[in-house]
Order: C-alpha cells, then sequence, then structure tokens
C-alpha cells in the first residue's frame, strides 16, 4: 500500500491543482478557412491546411468542464516545436515512438511532433483494469519489444509504467513525458516532407500480450482510407462537428476521431475513456451543448448510455442535431441500437443517425459504410437453412427461427469485399464465409514479423479480415467473429491470451486450456475456459478455478466461467491442435445453452 | 492517514460491496474484489461512481491498477480525499 501512495503523490498534485482559465473557451464550429476533404498527400500537409482556420480540439474533464483547448495552429507550432527536440536524437527516419495515449493534448502533439521529426509515432494503452498492475506492464514490454522502439513517451500518471516495462529493453534510447523533451536541446531542422509510401504509424491490434501486431500504415493508406470516411462515408460538411470519447489507442478513435476531423478542419470534443465509462452521459451532454453532427461509438458504448440514463437526464438533452451515429468496431445487434432509439428519442435523437459500418486496423480503419442518413437496415435470416447450408435467405414463413443482421453497407471506392470457402475459393452472393478486402487502405503488414502478416494478407493483397459474414445485394452483412478472438463488452481478447494464462499454471498442461465466449440471449459475451484436469481434491480444483478467474480477471478485466473437465475431453484436429469451435459445441451441449448460432461462426485461423 | 476517515471509507464500501455483490460472504478489509467478490467491469464503474459522487473526487484510472482489496481502495480513496 505504501508504495502505491507513493507513486500516487505526484500525478495527483498535478490533477488537482490545475485551475483552468475563466476565459478558456471551445475552437468554433465554422471555420475561417474553406473546407478541403483531405485532399492532402501527407498527414503534416493537412495539418499546415488545418492550422490556418481557428478550429482544433477541446478536451473536458468528468463534470462537463473545458480543460483545455488545442487549436490546429496551436497543434502545428507546438509539433514543430518538439519536432526539432526529437531531432536532436538523430534517429533514422521512421524510427518508431511509442506513446501511452491518454486523452490529452500532449498525446497528439507528441505524435505529430514524430511526423514532423519523420518518425513512426504508435500509440499505447492505458491501464484499465483493477489490479492489472503486472499484466499492463507485460502489455507494455512487448509493444515496445515488437516495435524496436527508439522513444518512449508517458505523462506523469504512467510514466511509472512505462520505466518498469522499459527496464531490459534493448532498443529504448530514451523513456520520458513531453516536458522533459522540452529541456533537451533543440536542432534546428527544415522539417523535410514526408512521402506518400512512407509509414504514417503504427496500429497495435489485439495481438497476443507476449507478441502484439502492430499494423503498419502508410501515408498513402491513411490519406485513401480518410478520403473515402469523410467523403462517402459521412459526406462532411461545413458546420460539422464532432464529440468522442473513443481512446486514442484504438483505431476508431485515431483514425477516425483525431485525425478524419483534422484532414477536414473540424472540432472535435473530447471526454476521457475513463469519464465516459463512469458518466456515459456525459458524452451525450457534450453532442447536445456544442451541436455536434458525428459521434462515434462501439454498440456497447451506446448500451452503456441506455443503461445509465434516467428520465430526469432526457429533458436536458437535446440530441436533434447528431446527423452522423457512426457504430462499429464490433457486432452489431439490432437490439441495442433500437434500445437505444427508443430510449433517446424523446431527446430528439433521430434514428436515420444511425451509421453502422465495418472495418479493422488491417485496413486503416473503415471498409464499408452503410448509407448516411438512412438510419440502420437489418434483416431477418432463417436460422436453419443459415446453419444448414451456410447461406443467407431471408425468412419467408412466420414462425421460423431466424437470425437478424445489420447492414453494414458497401465498401468504399477503390475497395472490394469478397466472401470465401475455407479453401479460399469465392463464394456467390448470399453464401456465409470468410471476409477478405483488396484495396488502397490495407496495411503493408505486421511491423517485423512476417508470419502473421503472411497469414492475414493473401495473395494479390487480398486481406484476411478473420471475420465472418456475407453478402446481399451487394451489401456486407457480419455475422460472427472467428473464434480466436472474443470480444467482451467492445473489447478485443485473444482466446490464446486466456488460455497462456492457464498454460502458466503447474497443474494445467501444455494444449489443454481452450477459451471461447458464448452468448446468452440479450447478445451479451462471457468468457468460458475449459481446462482439462487431473486434480480430484475438491479444495484443489477450487483453489485453480479461483485463480484462474483471478488471472483473467487482472489480465482482462473480465469475469469468466471455469470448467474443469476430464482428460481427453477437449476435441482436437487431426494435427493434435485444440479445436475451439469443438470445444464451444461440447460445452454448449453439456451445459444445454440455447439460440447459439455456432455454425456460422466457425472457423479456428 | 486520518482514521476516522478512513473508518468511515471502509463502512461505506463494506456496505456497498454486500447490497452489489449478494454475497453470502462478509466483506472484510481484506476481501479480494476480484477473487472473492468477482466484480465485474460494469459494477466496478457502478462503484467508482458513487465513490466519486460522494466523497467529491476524482479516481484516476492508474491508481486502480495497485488496488486488489478492499483495504487497498479505501486506502486509495482517503489518500485522495486528503490530497484533495
Amino acid at each position: 500500500m505504501s508504495s502505491t501512495i507513493a507513486k500516487l503523490n505526484a500525478p495527483l498534485t498535478q490533477a488537482f491543482d490545475f485551475q483552468p482559465s475563466s476565459e478558456l473557451l471551445p475552437t468554433p464550429t465554422r471555420n475561417t478557412l474553406t473546407q478541403r476533404l483531405a485532399g492532402f498527400d501527407t498527414l503534416t500537409n493537412a495539418l499546415e491546411y488545418a492550422a490556418q482556420g481557428n478550429t482544433g480540439y477541446n478536451f473536458y474533464d468528468a463534470k462537463g468542464r473545458l480543460r483545455s483547448v488545442l487549436p490546429y495552429s496551436s497543434l502545428r507550432n507546438k509539433a514543430r516545436a518538439l519536432a526539432q527536440h526529437l531531432a536532436g536524437f538523430n534517429l533514422d527516419r521512421g524510427s518508431r515512438v511509442a506513446i501511452i495515449a491518454d486523452t490529452s493534448p500532449e498525446f497528439i502533439e507528441l505524435f505529430f511532433a514524430c511526423r514532423y521529426a519523420g518518425l513512426a509515432p504508435f500509440a499505447m494503452p492505458v491501464p484499465v483494469n483493477l489490479g492489472s498492475h503486472g499484466v499492463y506492464v507485460q502489455q507494455l514490454k512487448g509493444m515496445l519489444d515488437s516495435s524496436h522502439a527508439s522513444l518512449a513517451f508517458a505523462n506523469l500518471d504512467y510514466i511509472n509504467f512505462l520505466n518498469e516495462a522499459a527496464k531490459k529493453s534493448a532498443t529504448l534510447k530514451w523513456i520520458g513525458t513531453a516536458d522533459q523533451l522540452e529541456e533537451l536541446p533543440a536542432q534546428e531542422i527544415e522539417p523535410q516532407s514526408n512521402q506518400p509510401d512512407e509509414v504514417a504509424y503504427l496500429q497495435f491490434t489485439s495481438g497476443s500480450t507476449r507478441m502484439p501486431r502492430g499494423v503498419v500504415i502508410t501515408e498513402h493508406a491513411l490519406m485513401c482510407n480518410l478520403q473515402g470516411i469523410v467523403r462517402n462515408g459521412l459526406e462532411i460538411r461545413p458546420g460539422d462537428r464532432s464529440a468522442s470519447w473513443l481512446p486514442f489507442y484504438h483505431d476508431m478513435g485515431l483514425v477516425g476521431l483525431v485525425l478524419a476531423p483534422m484532414v477536414t478542419q473540424l472540432s472535435v470534443d473530447y471526454l476521457a475513456t475513463r469519464d465516459f465509462a463512469i458518466r456515459p452521459l456525459q458524452w451525450l451532454r457534450l453532442i447536445s451543448r456544442n451541436r455536434c453532427t458525428v459521434a462515434f461509438s462501439q454498440p456497447f458504448g451506446l448500451k452503456l448510455c441506455t443503461m445509465r440514463v434516467r428520465e430526469s437526464d432526457l429533458q436536458d438533452l437535446d440530441l436533434s442535431c447528431w446527423r452522423a451515429a457512426g457504430i462499429g468496431a464490433e457486432m452489431i445487434r439490432p437490439e441495442t441500437l433500437r434500445n437505444f432509439a427508443e430510449k433517446f428519442s424523446s431527446a430528439g435523437f433521430n434514428s436515420s443517425a444511425f451509421l453502422p459500418c465495418y472495418g479493422l486496423a488491417e485496413s486503416t480503419l473503415a471498409v464499408t459504410f452503410s448509407k448516411i442518413g438512412n438510419g440502420f437496415d437489418s434483416i431477418q435470416i432463417d436460422s436453419k437453412t443459415l446453419i444448414d447450408q451456410r447461406m443467407a435467405v431471408k425468412l419467408q414463413a412466420e414462425g421460423r427461427k431466424y437470425n437478424e443482421f445489420v447492414n453494414c453497407g458497401r465498401p468504399l471506392p477503390g475497395h472490394i469485399v469478397k466472401i470465401v470457402d475455407e479453401n479460399g475459393q469465392q463464394l456467390a452472393e448470399n453464401k456465409v464465409g470468410s471476409v477478405l478486402v483488396q484495396g488502397a487502405s490495407i496495411m503493408t503488414g505486421y511491423y517485423n514479423n512476417p508470419e502473421e502478416t503472411q497469414k492475414a494478407l493473401k495473395p494479390n493483397n487480398w486481406l484476411d479480415t478473420g471475420d465472418i459474414g456475407f453478402l446481399y445485394e451487394g451489401d456486407l452483412y457480419i455475422t460472427g467473429r472467428r473464434t480466436d478472438v472474443i470480444i467482451v463488452n467492445g473489447r478485443n481478447i485473444r482466446a490464446q491470451d486466456i488460455e497462456e494464462l492457464a498454460e502458466q499454471q503447474p497443474e494445467v498442461r501444455s494444449r489443454e486450456a481452450s477459451a471461447f465466449g458464448v452468448n446468452d440471449a440479450d447478445g451479451t459475451t462471457t468468457i468460458v475456459l475449459v481446462i482439462e484436469c487431473r486434480l480430484t481434491a475438491i479444495s484443489e480444483r477450487h483453489s485453480l478455478i479461483k485463480r484462474l478467474q483471478q488471472l483473467v480477471y487482472m489480465a482482462f478485466g473480465v469475469s469468466c466461467i471455469v470448467e474443469l473437465v476430464p482428460p481427453h475431453t477437449l476435441p482436437r484436429t487431426s494435427s493434435g491442435k485444440l479445436s475451439r469451435f469443438a470445444a464451444r459445441q461440447g460445452y454448449i451441449q453439456r451445459t444445454n445453452l440455447n439460440n447459439e448460432l455456432s455454425v456460422v461462426e466457425s472457423g479456428d485461423r | 492517514m486520518n482514521e476516522s476517515n478512513y473508518d468511515e471509507i471502509m463502512q461505506l464500501l463494506c456496505d456497498r460491496l454486500n447490497s452489489l455483490t449478494n454475497s453470502e460472504a462478509t466483506v472484510t478489509p481484506e476481501t479480494n474484489l476480484i477473487s472473492e467478490l468477482s466484480i465485474d467491469s460494469i459494477k466496478l464503474l457502478n462503484l467508482i461512481m458513487e465513490i466519486e459522487d460522494t466523497f467529491d473526487i476524482s479516481i484516476p484510472i492508474n491508481a486502480l491498477a495497485d488496488v486488489q482489496t478492499v483495504d487497498e481502495l479505501a486506502g486509495l480513496i482517503s489518500r485522495i480525499k486528503s490530497t484533495h
């Protein structure tokens, strides 16, 4: 306890001493500058243009008070100044720079400073779970190692975690805060202009904790995706304004709500993810108060809002300004959207604002968008045909069992989506299979990881998304993820990571643990961990279950079900590999769970 | 650490946790929030909101990474409150 207290001293003092100026005003919605919609070749050129106007980023605290304002003009000056300090390290162009991405002006300043200095930044997460100290440090370490990062930044709240993670790093030359960087000598540099084929940033995905995967995105891929998003997906226009609680270390938060507004010179209002999670209504209040028009969320974020709102809150909200309520990043269930619309219609929310989309970090961010202004569209598919023939047929008769899927729309210009079977053969419309994407937004690969890159990038640069779905009248519908990723409360968790945690226990042998997700009727996912176990004493079995639940919680912040089964219960493939799909089927049979769309979600990678 | 302050916080936490988890076990300072009470992320958010509203404080997320027991949580709150 005492060490905890010592560590907390500095950040807390800073957090509470801060007194915002009473004159602080958010950047305006209407710009003095003519709007350009991502018509740039690089991020720094886009910022040079945006800096000529008067819009920018605004940061709000948990109580909805404006805490800091970062106009694009100030960002440009600050980033160029910081770049001169970065230049003092004499790093090779494209060297990686790690930044723990709190929702703060410092993160954005450092991110752009890296680009002005010709370096490739990447965002690292903040710790979110109770008791996650050790696991979080391991997570940071994995990212620092796999990226071969040369520099690493954190603010005072997180610098101790970063120092711990960096202890044995072979590549790091310097670790510190943005303020410490400014104390270093500056080197006068005339920033060289970046090239479209250069790496813009890395984006870490839900790769395993030990060897996370850093998606490599070039300036060209980024700008292609941004153009698709702002021109075709959102039809951005003057008068638009964004509000966001999405973490800066996620692709949707970074690309969708930091970079997309900047390349269209829009103002954005930010709420820290933590503050949203505790008081989700603050996000809606921001939208209402600042008349925001574009705001994205995972379905889970909408669920939180619906769950937490009180009737008295609704009276003060006017959400009629919200014209693009983007939904993405996980499976979208129609019920989540309907419940949200029902709850907030009295506050002026118009369900035609719903804008389901589909994408992933390996394709920068977005792949498909539904038609803006039309609301969400879904179809009811006959369950039996879906499972027996892996085919989507519209429900013909009342009374038959069906599954409802949300229309995720069509690919952005310059992108193609196809559905393939297990052998990579393209399937006809309505047939269910793996979703593959081709186009200019696709990553060049995972950084320094040819093995994983080869698994994801197929010949002719088709990206295997890892998702399962079908095309219906040209629109994409996602029916499930492959079993290697479990999504709980909007967070992607790799099944392998959970199995590895289990296998680190002395009682558990390698290849005797299988993890997967099961859904209940309202779409809530629970993680199940099945272990082949030789222990007979009840107390020992109980102790193992408790320990595993605690480890999973500390690593991922979720509760899980642990089932101990006799040896040789878990089904294996011909190569001796455990089949999570079959393990899940077995569990469902043992526990008589119904309504499971198991066949549709098949396909271990 | 101000003793009465800490005791008051501990009392409130135990009361809230007992009702939040419907657990038969009595919550004590040594109770592990994770392994013994299985506080999931939604319950945790609710608890933090109540704590913040009750004590008019803001709990930084970096601090929660070092909290596993009720005692550690109470100590954290007490410390934030006294620097506030």
